[in-house]
């Protein structure tokens, strides 16, 4: 079973929000809702200011609090280690919404609960996430972590990486590299 | 240090305001807690003296029915709130023990059916042609034989919802002003005490008002405390934790609710109880041979404050929750 996980380069963002666009067409996320979001946080004391532009999105935890809070089953752990929703099982009782502490879930217009599924049907014929391939800057990179030279292992192995809220014990697969942005996720 | 942020592809339902659940699962907490006091305050009534006729026991007659209604009503609430109730189907396929969801999809039936047969085992000889069905008539007097250990059950099962509804909102780590152990308890308390204010309201006889007060008036003295203690446990943990109390002490416009609901907690309840220590102050004075009417109103008035009390306590504790978060933002 492969270890899907995604590595933002965040120095490498410029910020064109291609990647919330392609989300949106690829998967039909409905109006006003969005899988991917991109987050820019400027800290420091004036002049001394500096921005981040920081990709949020489902971070497929290991130790994933939707799924525990699921009273269906309707949010599992995937043959391919993703989380994952099979929305004829979910019954919009928004816990896992409330689960999240990335805030990665919404609830669609027809009341079950979405999220990024790493493009699941893409990765099943082989490609990679709609958000990666469209990725100007080549900040988004998407691999096996299990295979020791795909790009992310090599990336992984090369930088300090960080997860968001690390302290939630959630052992996010989404991780950030950013050597000049201390603080921020 | 100044913190600047823009988000852009943000879904409203998750900022700036996570109200994801709003009045409908309010009123589910509340009436969930009513009905769980309710039950175990007249199965207290019913349990308190041994071996008699259940006509003679049965001066709660009544609160199990309302219980039953309280609690199908307060379910009817939690069904408003799905976004696909046709699915329900699938929590009754599977039971998922860390979903706390899960525990309430089979708890809440499985305490409506103890109820009802709590129902039928108090129902006095002289009302049972009322249930008009022979079947149920016949079932209500087996069940009449076994009253008490149907009592106990509806005790267990009461505590159970009581406590439930608390674990339900603590066992979400994502949101610091519930993610706190202090919580179960004070939703249990608060339940147990807003059941006893019911029993207040229901009873007929003068001498169960005055038992009930006697009972409520510890329950409200361990809810402030229990308040107070969950506030100092937030207090005094890390930074998402005490800032996830501080919509309740800001008299910003936004947060001006918390305040006021915080003021009520700690109004309403220490009035109730003022009201109701002062009717024992009077009836320890010998006065309890006939009640008057003016000490049954005060006695009926604190219930009702204690009930609001209750309201004001889960509608502020879920919202103010979906307030806070982990993260910075």
């Amino acid at each position: 079973m492969p270890k899907y996980v995604m590595v933002i380069d965040v120095e490498r963002c410029i910020g064109c929000m291609a990647c919330v666009i392609a989300c949106k067409k690829e998967n039909g996320v409905a109006d006003g809702y969005f899988r991917t979001r991109v987050v820019e946080e400027v800290r420091g004391e004036f002049p001394n200011l500096r921005m981040e532009l920081r990709s949020e999105l489902c971070n497929h935890c290991e130790n994933a609090p939707c799924i525990d809070a699921c009273p269906t089953r309707a949010s599992h752990r995937a043959k391919d280690g993703t989380v994952q929703i099979d929305k004829k099982k979910c019954i919009g009782c928004k816990a896992c919404i409330l689960a999240c502490p990335y805030d990665a879930r919404y609830s669609t217009p027809e009341g079950v609960a979405d999220k990024c599924t790493f493009c699941e049907h893409r990765l099943k014929e082989g490609r990679k996430p709609a958000c990666v391939e469209t990725c100007l800057g080549k900040s988004r990179i998407f691999g096996d972590l299990d295979d020791p030279n795909s790009e992310v292992s090599q990336l992984l192995k090369k930088h300090e990486a960080t997860v968001r809220l690390e302290f939630a014990g959630t052992s996010p697969r989404v991780f950030y590299i950013n050597k000049k942005f201390a603080g921020g996720l | 240090m100044m913190i600047e942020l823009s988000i852009t592809g943000t879904n409203a339902i998750t900022f700036p305001h996570l109200e994801v659940w709003d009045w409908r699962i309010v009123f589910y907490l509340f009436l969930g807690g009513l009905s769980a006091g309710i039950l175990v305050m007249c199965s207290i009534a019913n349990l308190r003296i041994p071996k008699q006729p259940v006509e003679e026991l049965a001066q709660c007659v009544r609160a199990p029915l309302i219980a039953f209604i309280v609690l199908a009503v307060g379910a009817l609430f939690i069904i408003l709130d799905l976004g696909s109730p046709l699915h329900l189907v699938w929590g009754y396929l599977t039971f998922q023990p860390l979903s706390l969801m899960s525990w309430g999809t089979w708890g809440v039936p499985a305490v409506l059916f103890a109820n009802a047969l709590y129902i039928l085992a108090v129902i006095p000889k002289e009302q049972r042609h009322r249930l008009k069905l022979p079947l149920l008539i016949k079932l209500s007097e087996k069940l009449a034989l076994r009253m008490r250990p149907i009592a106990k059950l509806n005790f267990a099962l009461g505590i159970f919802l009581g406590i439930y509804t608390g674990v339900l909102l603590s066992s979400f780590a994502a949101i610091p002003l519930w993610n706190n152990a202090t919580l179960p308890i004070l939703f249990l308390v608060s339940a147990l005490s807003s059941g006893a204010a019911m029993v207040v309201i229901i009873a007929k006889k003068a001498e169960i008002k005055f038992l009930f007060t006697k009972i409520d008036i510890w329950l409200i003295v361990a809810e402030l405390v229990v308040i107070a203690l969950f506030f100092y446990g937030l207090y005094t943990s890390t930074a998402p934790y005490k800032k996830a109390i501080a919509p309740f002490f800001s008299l910003t416009s936004e947060h001006f609710i918390f305040t006021l609901a915080l003021i009520a907690i700690f109004l309403l309840l220490p009035l109730a109880l003022r009201i109701k220590l002062g009717e024992l102050k009077e009836f320890e004075d010998g006065l309890h041979a006939e009640f008057t009417k003016a000490q049954i109103f005060r006695m009926n008035f604190a219930a009702i404050l204690v009930i609001a009390g209750t309201l004001i306590l889960r509608a502020a504790i879920v919202y103010a929750g979906q307030l806070t978060k982990l993260s910075a933002y």
